[in-house]
């Protein structure tokens, strides 16, 4: 089966290897892509159907019934923010649904704080070529980043 | 068999005397030590560790997701 993975944010996709954050970059925790999200105020939605089975602040994981775990993180560093600036609609454990607003955040805001607001979104322990039909250019939340064949 | 992982990844940080702070961070554990050269980055490795970055006496450790599960482990051993 294939998984749609929505992006989280509006924005403009790009390579994970733009990531200011080796982690991420050299997809030590699994493959993705990372949108760089429009500077503006706005609702971060889950990738997916599932159950936030993280939640920080800044990032979550989304677990599907069937396992798949999508991790959207906002900015690079942004633990350091300690919360400050994001507002969660979710907690720990809730169900959800690709689409549902989970934090509303300011790219903007965190930029001006000197973070990147960039989102990585990862596929969790993916291989890298289980990733398909990745989206390119411009994005709004909600709409098809890739999918993940499992 | 967790709380062993964490025994481990502990003694390889250099132990709890030398652990200042753990802060998990979804995919890592943000360790902050006295003495980042202790620090034994193939035992790391050997317990799963996808990675790990040092900048002095601040080191991460790339555990994956389950980072939070670890991070408490390890306080629960401080």
């Amino acid at each position: 089966m294939t998984l749609r993975v929505a992006s989280p944010v509006s924005g403009r996709v790009v390579p994970l290897t733009e990531v200011p954050d080796p982690v991420f970059a050299q997809a030590m925790v699994g493959p993705g892509v990372a949108v760089e999200p429009d500077r503006v105020s706005a609702e971060v939605v889950s990738p997916v159907d599932g159950t936030v089975v993280t939640l920080h602040p800044h990032a979550f994981v989304v677990a599907t019934s069937e396992g798949a775990a999508v991790l959207v993180h906002l900015g690079i560093d942004t633990v350091k923010r300690k919360g400050e600036g994001f507002t969660l609609h979710v907690v720990k454990g809730e169900a959800v649904r690709a689409g549902q607003p989970v934090v509303t955040w300011d790219p903007a805001e965190v930029e001006a704080a000197g973070f990147a607001p960039i989102c990585p979104v990862i596929a969790l322990d993916a291989a890298p070529e289980v990733l398909l039909d990745q989206a390119g250019g411009p994005v709004s939340a909600g709409d098809a980043l890739f999918s993940w064949q499992r | 068999m967790a709380d062993d992982k964490a025994e481990r990844i502990l003694a390889a940080l250099g132990g709890a005397d030398n652990i200042v702070e753990i802060e998990p961070c979804i995919t890592r554990l943000r360790c902050e030590l006295e003495d980042g050269s202790l620090v034994d980055e193939k035992a790391l490795k050997g317990l799963g560790a996808h990675g790990v970055m040092r900048s002095g006496n601040v080191v991460q450790v790339v555990v994956g997701p389950e980072a939070d599960t670890i991070a408490s482990d390890i306080e629960d051993l401080l």
